[in-house]
Order: C-alpha cells, then structure tokens, then sequence
C-alpha cells in the first residue's frame, strides 16, 4: 500500500512545473518499470493519465517496454470496456499506437481490437468513435494479417459510421459528423487501398440492400469517385489479400503509401510515381488560380446553371451580360475561362454571405447577414488590392485592414517564415474563407436539411467575419445590392431546392448555392432591406477589374511553372496579364499563403514546410491541384470528382481558426458576450465544450494527419537511399564503362597485334612451303638416284646369284668327277685284286689239275688194292654200325635225363632266389623294426636318462645340502676341538702313522675301484664351490666313516698323510681331498651304491649289457665292505698304486654325468 | 585310400569356398593315429594350423620331445616322467627348499633350477632374469595345462628349446622386427626411430617371454603353436603387428619410456584386436608361413 501511496506521490510529482523533479521521476519510473514486471505500476499510470492526460505519463506509457505491453493493452482494454473511459482511454491508444512501439504487431492478437472493434461498432459518441476510427485506421497499416479475423468487422464498422454520416442517430452536432465524415473517408481509402476485393465485395453485398441505398448515393459513391480502380480487383482474389505472405514484404509505411497510391484525392494521394494522378492534376493545373479564387462562384453558377432553372440563369445572364462578357451557359467548357473573371467580380459578396451565414436559426440571424458579405468582401478587397497597389479600388475598410495589410507587401517580399502567419491571418483568409464556405455549408445544409441548430463550429467563420465588417458600414449598400440579387435567385432556387430535398452527393455542388441563396432569400425577407440592382452593377463594374487581380495574379503566375496547360489556360493567362500589372514577386507568397491556407492550419506547418520543402510544395500544388480539378469538374458541370470530407474538413478547420483568432482579438470587447446571446446559440458553456470536443477531434485528427505525415517521412527517407544508392550504382556504371572503354582499347591494340602476327606468320608459312617444296623435289631426285642404284644393284644381285649358281654347279660337276675317279680308281683296284686272284687261282687251278692227276693216279691205284680185298669188311661194318646205333640210343636217354635235370634245377634255382629275395625284404623289414625298436627305445631310454639325470641332481642337492648340514656341524665341533688338540698331539702322532697307512690304502683302494669303473677319465673340473664341499666333505666323511677315531686325529693326519704318501706339495691336498668323497666315506659310497644301482637297471632295460662292465659294477657293493677293512686289488681294475700326482688329478676328476654318460654309450 | 574314404568328401569343397581348417582335426587324429608318430608331419600340421585344444598337449609333448613318438611307449616314459617329477618334488621338499605353501610357478622354477643344477643356495636369493622368463612362461603354461606333470614338463621342455635351440637366433629377432616393420611401415619405425624408443621395446617380453603375459590365453596358445613347432620368427609378425594395431597412438607419444610402457600395457587390453588385425595384415606370401595359418592362429 505504501507503495501504491508512494506511486501516486510520484505520479503527481510527474505534473510538477519544476523540470528537473519531473526529469528524476520519469526516471524513476523507467527504473520502476524496467525492475518490476507487475502490472501494477502500469495500470496506475494509465489511471492518473485517464484522469489527468498527464504529458509525462504519457510519455512514459507510450515508452514501455516489452514485458508491460501486455498489463497496459490489458488495462487499455479494461478502459475502452468502460464508457467514462473510453474516449481517454481511445486516445491514450492513438497516442501509444502512433510511435509504433516495437510489440505492436502483439496489437493483433490482443483482447484490445476486439472490443475496440466492439466499441466502434456499439457506440453512439461521435468523439468516440472518430477518435476509434482514427486509431484503427493508424494500427490497420501495422496489422495488416490480422484483417483476416476482423475483416467483417472492419466492413461493419465501415457500413455503420458511412450510414451515420448520413442518418446522424442521435443528437449529433453536425460538426462532429464532418469528423466522422472525414475520418469514415480515411477508413474507406485504407479497406479499399488494402482490402479491395473484399471491400468491394462487402460493398457490393451491402449496399444492394435498398435500406442501404441512400447512404451509398449519398456517402460511400463520392467517396469511390476519389479512388482509382485498385489493381488488386483486376490481379488479385479475396483470398491473395488475407495472404500473409503478401503483407509480409510490406512496412506499416509501405502499406501507407499503398493505400494513398490508389486515392485520387489530391490530400491523400501518393504521386510518387507518376501515377495516374499527376496527369489529370497537371492538366488542371493553370486553372487552379481560378478555382482558389472562384471556386464557390463557379460552383455556384455552373450548379446553376446545371439546374436549369430559367430564372437563375436569366438573372445570371443579366449578370453576366453586364460585364458583357457571353452567357457561358451556351458553351460551358469552351467558354468557361472566358467566364472566369466576370464570375469572379461576383462570386465575393455573394458566395460568402450565402456561406458565412448561419442559415438555421432565422430568428437570429438577420441582423448580421449582411456583414458576412461585406466583410469578407471587404478584406479581400482591400487585403489583396493594398498589396497589389491597387487602393484607390479598395473600399473604404480598408484604413482598417491597413494595419495588418500593410505589413503584407515587406513581408510578403521578404518570404519570411513566422509573418507568413500573420499573412495568413489577413491577406489569406479571404481566400480561406472562401474554401471553407464549402464545408460550412455544406454543414449548414445539412444542418438546415435535419432542421438542427446553429453549430459553434460555423459561428467563429462568421464571426471573425463580422469583427472585420464592423467598419464596412459603407460596403452594407453593395451587400445589399448583392443580398438582393441573391435573393433574386434563391428564391428561384429555393422552390427548385425544396422538391429535390435531400442533399444527395449527386446535387451537392448544385446545393451548395442553393443554400446561400436560401439563406439569403430568408435573411432578406427578413431584414425586408429593399435592394436595388444598380449598385449590385456598380459594385460589380467597381470589383469587376480588381477581383481578378487580386484573386488571380498572386496565384495564377506561379502556377505559370506548370506550363504544360492546354491553350486555353495561355489565353486565359494573357488575358489576366493585360489586366495585371502586379510584379511577379509579390505573387509567390500569396500563393504561399493560399496553398497554406487551403491546408491544415496547425502552427507547425510552417515548420513542416522549411523542413521538407518539396513535400511542401508538393503539398501546396496537390492543393490547388485538386482545387483546380474541383473547379475545372464544376465549370464542365461534370458532378463526378466531389470535395472529399477531408477537404471539408479541411475547410471547417480553416475557419475555426480564424474565427479562433478573431474571437481572441475580440476578446475584449464587452460586445463578446452579448454576441453569443444576441447569436440565441447554445450557452456558453455547452460551445465551449463542443468547442472542447472538436478540438479534440481535431487534434485526434492531426495526430492522425501527422501519423501519415511520419509513415510519409519514412518512405521517404527510404526512397532518398534508394536514390542515393542508384546515383552510386550509376557512377559504378559509368566506371565500369570506362574501363570497359579502355579494354576495348586494348582490345583493339591486341587485334592489330595479331594481325601483325599473323601476316608474319604467313610469311613464314610461305617461306617454308617454298623450302618444303625444294626440299621434296630434292628428295625425290634422290630417291630416283636411290631407285636407279637400286636397280643396278638388284641386276648385280641377280648376276651374283647366277654366279653363284654356276659356281655350285661347277662344284657339283668337279664332285661327280671326283667321285667317277674314285670309283674308277676303286674299280681299278678291285680289277687289280680280281687280276691278281684269278692268277692265283689258276696256279691253284694248275696246282689241282696236278694234284687232281696225282690223285687219279692214286685212286686207280687204290681200286686195284679195293677190288682185290673186297670180301670181309662188310660184317665189320654192319656189326659197328649196330654198336653205333646202341650207343647213339643210349646216348639220347642221357640227354633226355640230363635236360630234365637241368629243368629242375633252374627252377630250383628260381625257388631259391625268391626265397632270398623273401629273406631280404624280411630282413629290411627287421631292420625297420629293429630301427623303430631301438627309436622307441632310445624315447624310452632318454626319459629314463633325464630322469636319472634328475636323480642326480637331487642326489647333488642332498648331498649339497647334507654337507652343509655337516659343515655347520663341523664348525662347531672344530672349534671346540682345535683346543684338545695341542694336549694330545705326542699320543696322535704315533697313532697318526698306523692310521694313515691305514687311511691311505683305504682311499686308493676306493680310487682304484672306482676308477676302472669310471674307466678314469680325465675331466673338467668340478667347480671350486663342489670342490670345497667335498673338501669339507672329506673332512666330515672321514669322522663319520671311522666314528672310533677322534675327529682330531682324522682331520690333522688327513692332509698329512697325503703329503707323505704323495710327496705332493701341500697346494694339491685340496684337489686330492675333494676328489676322495665317495670312495671313502660313508657318504661316498652310499651315493655310488645308489649310482650304480641306477646304472644297473639301466643295463637291464637296456638289452645290450656290457658284461664286463656290469660284472665290475656287480661285484663292487660286495667288494665294499671288504674294501673298508682293507685294501685288495679289484679284479679288474688297475693295480692299486701310489697315486701319482697325474693318476691324483685322474682320480680328484669326479663326474658322474661322465661316468653315466659313458655308461650309457658302452 | 583308408585316410581318404575316412575324411569328409566335403573337405576338397571346403577349401574351394574358402573355409579352411574345417577338416583339422580330423586331420590331426590321422596323424596321430600312426604309430611311431611323424614329428615332421606334426610340425607342419602344427605350423599351418591351429591345434584342436584336446590334442594340443599331446602334440605339444611329442613335438618337445616330452613323449617318444611311440604310442606304446608313452605310458611307461610317461610314468619315468612323473615319477621324475614327484622325485624332484620331494627332493625339493626334502631341502625344504619348497613347502606345501610355496606357488606352484615357483615350484616348477626350483624344481627346473635344480634339474639344472643351477638351484641357489637360499630361496631367498634374487632371481636371476632368466628365471623371471621362466616364471612367465611358467604362469602362462599353468593356465593352459590342467596337469601338473605334464605342465611341468612342457614348461621344462620349452624354455630348454627356447634356450638350446633357439638361442642363436632370439638375439637376432629385434633386427628382423625392425626390418619387417619397415616392410609394413616406414613411417612408423622412423617415428619410432627419432622417439629413439626402438631399442626400448619390450622385446624381452616379446622374444623371450614369446608374449606370455602379454596376450590372452587362447592367442597364446596358437603362437605358441608355432613356437613349438619351431619356428620362432612368429613372435616378430605378432610383434609388428601389435605395433601397427597402435600405430596411432603409437604416434601420439614421443618418449620412449612413454611407449614402452603404453606397449607393454595397451596389449593386454587390445590384444584381442591386434589378433583380427594380425589375421588380415598377415597374408603375405613371403613370410616364411602360410598365410593361412596366420589367420588361423587367431580365429578362435
């Protein structure tokens, strides 16, 4: 609570007048609201500004930060939810929404638009609602997706506030309905310029209704007369304008700009491109000084004129006529120019007394009917002739406008910005007024149509218009002569007025002067002032040159720069020149001044104008531009282009301030008060707030104004840097250029280069071909040559070769003859041969002949001897051959038997030698096996050797062991006994001789033994730590051996004895005692019985015994024993001897891997 | 004909597809059917293939020459055998040089030392580097062999051909390893070589210890299969291929010490790896064994 107290101290400290306190309390807020994250601290804020508008709360609210969006959009639409609040609340809406805060896109999804919508569709407070409009026409262009949900919404809205304008429910003043008007207008352009298709749909649908009809005629039509066709109804569809996508690309100033680009109305249009307006403006355009200036007239008379009503047009052709200028009805657009000026020595009294006046009331009005037309006559007269050196026309107010007026011309010339103002005030208004008589009576028609009372809002217009008439006493004649002349035509125009009734856009322009002359009808009626014409006429004749002047020049020249108009304009122009003699100076500034005037008259405008010139005069020229159009559209009585509420607006502002400012000059006449009363309008109070309100409504709208004016900047400064950027690509472009140039150059260099270059390559390309063609014909010479070489050679070859062929077969011939030689020779030979063995056969031939003779000789001989011992050999024969034959028989049965003998004993023999065969394989096969037995054997053999080699060992580590055991025993012994000794050494060395004889043959006897066993030989000696063991084995061995003996005595004659029986020196004891250990002691020979018992069984395994050794071995356990008394000679063994110092070193070499070894091998 | 109607008729398909040692140890059981068994045979089945772990002890025997090659005579040496055991047992015993709580590696040390002669005077005297390889080979033997005996022999037997038979060449098996990692990897001997961390190998836990306690049992085993069957130049390729296993991080060190350390440690736990890899990097026609029975060593 203290808190919340404290907070309110605070906010009120916020209004405080002392700038710094102000200035820490806002930033205490800040740090408030940036440390805490409640909504308290906001919606506090937001009360005290809904109570006191408080500038720095608003500020601050329309500062928050993100996270307070949320309790502010909340408690704004707690606010809008409450009618008391609302419009405050509506307000403080506008205010946050216009600085575009970056959470606004939130906007759209809060609870806010919604019951904003709601507001505006339910609320009957004009304030309100305008204020609503306004606000949801600023936030559309920021939420433009979420029209999707709302879009009906917007259109309801739209078809409400457009039907208020026209049916007006309720007691709404006119003059708020104007707002509303103006601001229903803005709300159409941004749903037309943003949602066309569906606008035009929700149009469509809506205004088909009959009910619904008027407030389209008379509303919703004149609106769309000031909108081009979108381009969206033609390309887009209902559904491509809800499409996010398509807002996405834009800015809330992009869619701004959007919508103005499809507005027609010169106020809201955006030209920036070129668009369709600018054109229709332009042609326009020279004529604009004739609408400023005459607008309401020519409005007037071509309404007028439209009408057809004979009365009002003969009288304007009286009018008219007295100028002597054409009746323009004839030919309206031809001659309209031609008409301008008369209409404008008319319109001024006439026009403005039928606007300024407040028609409603009659009972009031009468008596200040007649000022309005004299003073705005008056001022204008005087106000535009002063400057133009014009004064003799100027009627006599003028000495009272002469104090504002003549500050005119010094600052008029000098353009200065801040009298410009004041130039308004004076030199302007004329011509302000006269645009705002539009609106005002268009409220005043309308007004009279509803039958409602005087607005306030009208009152200041005319007001001011009276406190500058007040001195015109003598302008009352001509406004009288005007009065009447307008009465003249109103009451022609008022019965014409009265059957059409509504106001109706249609007939707008044409009501417009109906009401003037209305009111004038009535105000002379009542007045009953009997007007003549004449000096009606003569005011006319009196004005007829100066209006012009005053009305055209100033605005006409510098609308010159627009030359493009059509001819007419030039004519038009020459025409007001001949008439003109103002110089050019001064006619700059009352345009200025015009075009100030036709706008906005907020103070900063000025500022505006220095700051951004161009949107200044774009502003100005849009003005007159669409004056120009309006004017231009009456006089070719086309109704179709009608003033825009915001015109209207514009207009109704326009006065405001001038009667504003009149009012304040006024302040201190006592008469003020008395004029309100004397006016019968509402009292004070109740003005002052409508007054309240409308200048709420107004600054609503300004802000409005500004909000675009803002969205406007930014496009701006956006097209600024595009601009800028397009001059920077140009001038890249232009680089680029250059130095395109200059490559070209290059370009154009290396092609004359390669030109160069290719001419010479040419040339040498012929070179060479020359060359290429000599050198071909040099070489088919030579190959000719070669040919020809070729050719002999091959006749040579061929020559050779039957040489050579020739050569061979001479060989072959020389061969053949060699050979008949040979075989001649050879035959020779064999003829010889033949020769010589014929001769020696035919001396054998002669030798047998002889031989053969002898012989016959002979057998004659033996034939003789036959024949004559013939008888008895024949039984001799027979009886042999008999015994032949016996014996040949028994021969053959011998060779019989002896064949079959020799049959069986080959296959004897056959037998025999497969039975060897058998053998041998039989014998291969044993020795196999024999070879695998003695394998298996061998495995057997080797496991049984390590393991008897293991045996060893583990007798070497016994032994090692038990030697250890005896050494430590020995030790102690012999300490003990190495004291006994000396007593005892007389009696020990008797003894020590028998004992060591004893000793002595004892151990050679066990070496001897040992040794053929061991077959001595010499090895490696053990090493010296074995050695010692057995040295003090020996030492230990012999007390245990001989326990009878003194260990004494064993060990001293030990050594001893060895050096007697050896005569060694003393050095070889050691080798000799360690070389003792199993022969003598009990030890010793344990372990040589366990070898040999091991030996043994290893001669039985193994089948091949070695039968001397094994006897030895056999013999040996029972040779101990007898070994230990005394000393025979082994059986085989060598003879015990003394050992030799050669057999000590054999017989202290003890290895029993040797001995196994060799063992084995036998 | 007997051996081949007692095969599979599937066996020459197997070795077509690619499966290999399908028919191992139906070959082996041929093998060892014959009597008066063919060491030379043995050898090879024993370097081509892994040995089927029914049959690895008793090829392990006969190729140590622990067993004849005899059948029938395997009982009785068997029995020599064991009674030369229990001998040296209790002699050792009875020197008290081993007690029942002494471990059994270190029995079979003592009773190894004193086989050779080589037992020192106390137990307490500090082991000699040699014996440490012993215990090594003792422990890993231990995990393989359920025997005592027969583990004891093995053991035995191993460290004798270590030492008799391979004794000329372990000297020389850093030398070859450094060359064969050069075949395989430049790169990495250099690094090795400028991390100057090539003599800082454990080659004596590689060469002489032939990786006991270095790779899992059952990698062992088959290394140890060749080992036994006589070629020691095995232990160089699993050496190599251990280093290119690691070769990355081999890499990432760069101090000696850093990677004899990492080597003798990493293995124990990567081995398994090292024995994929080795499969795939070892099949090189010129090593000095088929490459098949490379891969074989290591499939499991």
């Amino acid at each position: 609570m203290a808190q919340q107290a404290n907070i309110g101290e605070l906010v009120s400290m916020l209004d405080s007048p002392v700038l710094s306190v102000r200035d820490d309390v806002t930033a205490v807020f800040k740090e408030n609201l940036n440390s805490d994250r409640g909504p308290m601290l906001v919606n506090t804020l937001v009360d005290y500004y809904l109570e006191t508008s408080s500038q720095p709360v608003l500020h601050i609210l329309t500062t928050l930060q993100e996270p307070h969006d949320k309790h502010l959009l909340d408690k704004m639409n707690d606010c809008v939810g409450r009618a008391a609040s609302r419009l405050p609340a509506l307000s403080l809406l506008g205010h946050v929404i216009r600085l575009q805060p970056p959470w606004k896109h939130k906007l759209s999804q809060a609870p806010l638009l919604p019951s904003l919508l709601k507001c505006l569709k339910v609320d009957t407070d004009v304030i309100v609602l305008t204020t609503g409009v306004l606000v949801l026409i600023t936030m559309l262009p920021m939420i433009p997706q979420s029209g999707k949900q709302h879009l009906h919404d917007f259109f309801d809205i739209f078809g409400r506030l457009s039907s208020w304008c026209l049916k007006k429910p309720g007691h709404v003043t006119e003059i708020y309905l104007v707002h509303l008007h103006a601001s229903v207008y803005a709300l159409f352009h941004r749903l037309y310029g943003m949602y066309p298709c569906n606008f035009v749909s929700f149009l469509r649908s809506h205004y088909s209704m009959k009910e619904n009809l008027d407030t389209f005629e008379e509303v919703v039509r004149p609106m769309m007369e000031h909108v081009r066709i979108h381009p969206e109804l033609v390309t887009g569809s209902k559904d491509h304008e809800l499409d996010p996508r398509r807002w996405k690309r834009l800015e809330t100033h992009d869619v701004v700009i959007e919508c103005a680009k499809i507005s027609l109305d010169p106020t809201e249009a955006s030209y920036e491109d070129g668009d369709s307006v600018s054109p229709q403006v332009s042609a326009h355009f020279p004529h604009r000084a004739a609408d400023v200036a005459a607008s309401p007239y020519v409005d007037t008379q071509n309404s007028c004129g439209s009408a057809t009503s004979t009365p009002y047009s003969s009288s304007r052709l009286t009018l008219l006529n007295t100028p002597g200028q054409p009746p323009q009805t004839l030919s309206p657009p031809s001659t309209r120019l031609l008409t301008e000026p008369p209409q404008a020595t008319l319109w001024s009294p006439s026009m403005v007394c039928g606007m300024t006046t407040p028609p409603t009331s009659p009972g009031n009005v009468p008596p200040d009917l007649s000022h309005p037309y004299s003073k705005v006559f008056g001022p204008t007269a005087g106000g535009k002739g002063t400057p133009l050196g014009t004064p003799a026309t100027s009627p006599p107010p003028a000495p009272l406008c002469h104090p504002d007026d003549y500050v005119h011309p010094s600052v008029l010339q000098a353009t200065a910005t801040p009298p410009r103002k004041e130039e308004r005030t004076d030199s302007a208004r004329p011509c302000l007024h006269r645009q705002h008589h539009l609106p005002n009576d268009r409220g005043l028609e309308e007004l009279s149509g509803s039958k409602g009372s005087v607005t306030l809002s009208d009152l200041p217009g005319f007001l001011g218009d009276l406190a500058s008439e007040e001195d015109s006493v003598e302008k009352d004649k001509e406004e009288a002569a005007i009065s009447k002349e307008l009465s003249e035509i109103t009451t022609a125009d008022a019965e014409l007025l009265v059957p059409r009734g509504g106001f109706d856009s249609p007939f707008y322009r044409d009501s417009l002067p109906g009401c003037p002359r209305k009111t004038h009808s009535a105000a002379s009626v009542a007045h009953g002032t009997s007007v003549n014409p004449e000096p009606l006429n003569s005011s006319l004749d009196k004005l007829g040159p100066d209006a012009p002047k005053q009305a055209f020049t100033p605005i006409d020249l510098p609308c010159g720069g627009t030359s493009e108009s059509p001819a007419g304009n030039r004519e038009r122009q020459a025409s007001l020149e001949t008439n003109i003699l103002t110089p050019s100076p001064c006619k700059i500034p009352p345009q200025r001044g015009v075009g100030l005037g036709s706008g906005q008259p907020p103070p900063y405008e000025h500022l505006f104008e220095v700051a951004l010139p161009k949107t200044a005069h774009h502003f100005v020229g849009k003005k007159t531009k669409e004056l120009l159009k309006k004017a231009k559209g009456n006089a070719e009585e086309d109704r179709a282009p009608s003033t825009s509420p915001v015109e209207i607006l514009d207009r109704l502002i326009q006065q405001g301030a001038d009667a504003h400012s009149k009012e304040l000059n006024r302040l201190s006449l006592p008469s003020k008060s008395v004029d309100w009363t004397h006016f019968g309008g509402s009292p004070p109070s109740d003005e002052i707030r409508t007054l309240r309100n409308q200048l709420l409504l107004l600054h609503n709208q300004l802000l409005y104004e500004r909000f675009k004016r803002q969205q406007h900047a930014l496009r701006n400064r956006r097209l600024l840097r595009r601009v800028t950027r397009a001059a920077a690509l140009e001038e890249h472009n232009a680089a680029m250029k250059d130095q395109l140039k200059l490559q070209e150059k290059d370009i154009q260099i290396w092609k004359v280069s390669l030109q160069k270059e290719q001419a010479r390559n040419s040339q040498l390309q012929e070179q060479r071909d020359t060359m290429v063609t000599q050198l071909h014909s040099q070489i088919r010479q030579l190959q000719h040559d070669r040919e020809e070489f070729y050719n002999q050679s091959q006749e040579l070859q061929t020559k050779l070769e039957d040489c050579r062929n020739m050569i061979a077969e001479l060989r072959l011939e020389l061969k053949k003859a060699n050979s008949k030689v040979c075989h001649t020779e050879l035959l020779l030979s064999q003829v010889s041969q033949k020769l010589s063995n014929s001769e020696s056969v035919q001396q054998q031939m002669e030798f047998l002949n002889r031989q053969l003779l002898v012989l016959g000789e002979v057998n004659e001989l033996y034939l003789e001897q036959l024949q004559n011992k013939h008888s008895d050999t024949t039984k001799e024969v027979e009886m042999m051959k008999a015994a032949y034959r016996k014996e040949l028989e028994k021969n053959r049965s011998h060779v019989l038997q002896q064949n079959q003998r020799l049959d069986t004993s080959q296959k004897r023999i056959l037998e025999l030698e497969s039975h060897l065969a058998k053998k041998d394989h039989l014998l291969l096969e044993q020795k196999k096996y024999l070879e695998d037995v003695k394998l298996q054997a061998r495995g057997q053999l080797q496991a049984a050797e390590s393991r008897y080699e293991a045996q060893k060992r583990i007798t070497q580590v016994f032994e090692l062991e038990i030697l250890d055991l005896y050494g430590r025993l020995e030790k102690d012994s012999l300490l003990k006994k190495l004291e006994e000794e000396k007593a005892e050494a007389a009696e020990a060395a008797e003894e020590r001789l028998a004992c060591c004889k004893d000793g002595c043959s004892d151990s050679v006897t066990g070496h001897n033994e040992e040794a053929p066993g061991h077959n001595g030989e010499t090895k490696p000696p053990r090493p010296a730590g074995v050695r010692g063991g057995g040295g003090s084995r020996g030492g230990g061995s012999g007390e245990l051996s001989t326990p009878e003996k003194p260990p004494s005595q064993r060990a001293g004659p030990f050594g001893s004895r060895w050096e007697t029986t050896t005569g060694e020196p003393a050095a070889s004891i050691p080798t000799t005692v360690g070389s003792l250990p199993s022969s003598k002691s009990f030890l010793g020979r344990k372990a040589r019985e366990l070898f040999r018992n091991k030996s043994e069984s290893q001669c039985d395994e193994d089948s091949v015994t070695i039968s001397s050794l094994s006897e030895t071995l056999k013999t040996e356990p029972g040779k101990d024993p007898g070994a230990e008394g005394k000393a025979p000679p082994s059986l085989d063994g060598p003879h015990p001897s003394p050992p030799t110092p050669d057999s000590v070193g054999q017989l202290h070499i003890m290895d029993y891997n040797e001995t196994h070894h060799e063992h084995s091998e036998g | 004909m007997t051996e081949d109607s007692q095969r599979n008729f599937r066996s020459v398909y197997y070795e077509k597809v690619g499966f290999r040692g399908v028919e191992e140890k139906k070959s082996l059981e041929i093998l060892l059917k014959d009597d008066r068994l063919d060491i030379e045979k043995l050898c090879t089945f024993s370097q081509r293939f892994p040995l089927p772990s029914m049959y690895r002890a008793l090829v392990w025997k006969v190729l140590l020459g622990i067993l004849p090659p005899h059948h029938e005579s395997h009982a009785q040496v068997m029995l020599y055998r064991k009674e030369q055991y229990c001998d040296v047992l209790h002699a050792l015993k009875v020197v008290r040089c081993v007690t029942e709580a002494t471990p059994q590696v270190e029995v079979y040390l003592r009773m190894y030392q004193l086989e050779s002669g080589k037992l020192p005077r106390s137990p307490s005297f500090p082991l000699e580097p040699e014996d440490e390889v012993f215990l090594a080979i003792a422990k890993a033997v231990e995990e393989m062999v359920e025997d005592s005996v027969d583990c004891y022999w093995i053991i035995r037997c191993f460290v004798n051909q270590l030492n008799n038979k391979y004794r000329e060449f372990l000297p020389q098996l850093p030398k070859a390893f450094e060359q064969y990692l050069n075949l395989e990897d430049s790169r990495l001997l250099s690094h090795l070589k400028t991390c100057s961390a090539l003599s800082k190998l454990p080659y004596d836990l590689w060469f002489k210890r032939c990786f006991a306690g270095c790779l899992p049992e059952s990698s062992l085993q088959r290394v140890w299969d060749k080992v036994v069957s006589g070629s020691c130049k095995i232990l160089v390729f699993v050496a190599v291929e251990i280093l290119l296993t690691f070769k990355i991080k081999v890499m990432a060190l760069n101090s000696a010490e850093k990677i004899t350390k990492f080597l003798e440690n990493v293995s124990m736990l990567f081995s398994n790896l090292i024995l994929n890899l080795e499969r795939k990097s070892f099949g090189k026609p010129d090593f000095f064994i088929a490459s098949h029975s490379f891969s074989d060593i290591f499939t499991l």
